[in-house]
């Protein structure tokens, strides 16, 4: 009898078990490391090794919620989850994704939904990656000349004040209205549900750039809230479209989950700036390989449905 | 040659396919007056939880001089595929859905020889063997004309070979004379991408052109244990079962994270 495989269900195929061992152990890694969920690089994976891509992509998100447990508790330990912050982010994030559904529905209904979706990605991506890229190197020249890092009382800084509501977040050292945390969630919410991923990476930049918070305290609280919304997306995902994969899953935790503990510490090893041009690499890579995926004459011209 | 009494036999090659069991056999001869005989090794492939794939033997008995042809295949079905075309001259997209009618999940052809040299087309056609002759039995929806229909099934071709869903070997079947009639024999891999169902195996015996035999047997793959247990939950019982999967990974996050403390591995 042959150990190393096993039949998955739902998927309805059969794996080498260090396959999904090995990759969660990666994007668990990236998931204690910078608070991401890491489905932007574990779907597509699955699908590569011959996971439905219904099924990789229901399955990434149940993988998400252990992966972002361990983190979130690892994270926490140290003081590094503002939970304040998160809540917010959170209500912002659960009706962003409401609309994003709705705009999927329209998007689908004009026939343009998959180009829209793979341009949002790619856009989405390269300019994240590449600000994060530019303005973390520009930081870490500057710390090594000056050590000057002031909050420049910018345009909109000074508009930012002005919101009502304004409350102090004291995990986060940061003082900003309630209507910002929630109205960017909703921003990366809506974004989220185009594109059909959790949107840690768009949710680290909006906390790093937007909400001012100290990277660290960005990791463990992103994490916080990944964790919330794939608990969310994991039911909906098994209730209807029954495409959660329980054996799928357990081997991917098996691995993340363990990657989440080893990245947290290894991240608190780090500088936050260090961190930030490590996720904008990976950020970047990401985006050449999709912009490969569109390009390249792929080498089959018939898919199942369902997957972006 | 008692024309109704058919032989039929089963081998279990138990030490070269693990952890799959055989519960008994159903053959089927389509012919009262057949020669032919045929047996598959498996009729019931069970797929549990270390399940990669199996093997499916076909064997039985023919007329000498007659050619032989074998088709592993499941029910004509439907199938819903995403096509990809280049959007601008330069992004390649989904462009739309084309729907395959008519198509069985499975198609595996093995013939004694090649297929156009043994039979004739009008034979070919009737009994769809050879994928010019499945081609010419399926429907394609939307296809503009005869090559874009021609090109997108063979698209098709492709996609279903790439996960060993259809197959064709010539000159695999090994034939043998002995007491004046003729002993055949395959061994074909049943790819762990076929899903559960009810297969058949249908042997043709061939002479000029045309079959002048034809027998069955019947392969049914089936779930078994865990894996049909978990795979009917996640059907029917959608939110206990998600509800189970997430409070699993709840507790594994929770208990890898116990451990890490407890381990001193975290400080």
């Amino acid at each position: 009898m042959n150990y190393m495989y096993l039949y998955l269900p739902v998927a309805l195929t059969s794996i080498n078990i260090m396959i999904p061992v090995g990759l969660g152990l990666l994007v668990g890694l990236l998931s204690g490391l910078f608070g991401v969920g890491g489905g932007f690089l574990l779907t597509p994976l699955l699908i590569m090794f011959g996971i439905p891509s219904t099924v990789a992509a229901a399955t990434d998100s149940n993988q998400i919620v252990a992966a972002s447990t361990s983190g979130t508790y690892a994270h926490w330990k140290v003081g590094n989850v503002d939970f304040k912050m998160g809540l917010y982010l959170l209500i912002g994030g659960f009706i962003g994704g409401l609309g994003g559904v709705q705009l999927i529905k329209v998007l689908k209904a004009t026939g343009n939904a998959d180009f829209v979706i793979k341009m949002t990605y790619v856009l989405m991506l390269g300019i994240v990656g590449t600000y994060m890229l530019v303005e973390s190197l520009n930081s870490v020249k500057k710390n090594k000349t000056a050590e000057v890092r002031t909050e420049k009382e910018t345009a909109l800084t000074r508009f930012l004040k002005t919101l009502p509501l304004q409350t102090h977040f004291e995990k986060s050292g940061v003082t900003h209205s309630l209507l910002l945390p929630v109205i960017f969630g909703g921003f990366v919410g809506v974004l989220a549900a185009i594109m059909g991923v959790g949107g840690g990476f768009l949710m680290v930049p909006v906390m790093v750039y937007i909400l001012r918070m100290p990277m660290h305290v960005v990791v463990g609280t992103s994490l916080f809230q990944i964790l919330f919304n794939c608990i969310e997306v994991t039911f909906l995902q098994a209730y209807t479209n029954h495409s959660v994969d329980f054996i799928l899953a357990v081997l991917l935790l098996v691995g993340s989950t363990v990657g989440a503990q080893v990245g947290a510490v290894f991240g608190r090893k780090l500088k936050g700036e260090q961190l930030k041009i490590i996720l904008a690499v990976i950020v970047l890579a990401v985006t050449v390989k999709i912009v490969f995926d569109l390009t390249l004459t792929p080498s089959l011209l018939l898919t199942h449905g369902g997957g972006h | 040659m008692k024309i109704l009494s058919k032989i039929i036999m089963v081998i279990l090659n138990l030490a070269a396919l693990p952890g799959i069991f055989i519960l008994g056999l159903l053959i089927f001869t389509a012919n009262a007056n057949a020669e032919l005989t045929a047996k598959a090794n498996h009729d019931h492939i069970k797929i549990d939880f270390f399940y990669h794939g199996s093997t499916v033997s076909v064997r039985g008995t023919s007329d000498p001089g007659t050619d032989l042809i074998i088709k592993i295949t499941s029910a004509d079905g439907h199938e819903s595929l995403k096509q990809k075309g280049k959007v601008g001259g330069l992004l390649w997209m989904n462009t739309g859905t084309l729907n395959f009618e008519h198509v069985p999940n499975i198609y595996s052809i093995h013939s004694t020889k090649k297929i156009q040299d043994i039979l004739n087309q009008e034979e070919a056609l009737k009994y769809v063997i050879g994928y010019p002759a499945l081609e010419n039995h399926v429907e394609i929806e939307p296809v503009e004309n005869d090559s874009e229909r021609d090109t997108w099934f063979k698209e098709f071709i492709r996609f279903k070979e790439s996960s060993n869903l259809y197959t064709t070997s010539e000159g695999k079947i090994s034939t043998t004379l002995k007491d004046g009639r003729q002993s055949y024999y395959i061994l074909t891999t049943w790819p762990y991408q076929a899903p559960p169902g009810d297969y058949l195996a249908t042997v043709y015996s061939v002479k000029d052109g045309k079959v002048i035999e034809t027998a069955e047997s019947k392969v049914k793959v089936e779930q078994v244990g865990i894996v049909s247990l978990l795979a009917g939950m996640a059907k029917n019982k959608g939110a206990l079962y998600g509800l189970i999967s997430i409070l699993v990974a709840l507790s594994a996050g929770f208990g890898v994270g116990l451990i890490f403390r407890k381990g001193g591995g975290a400080h």
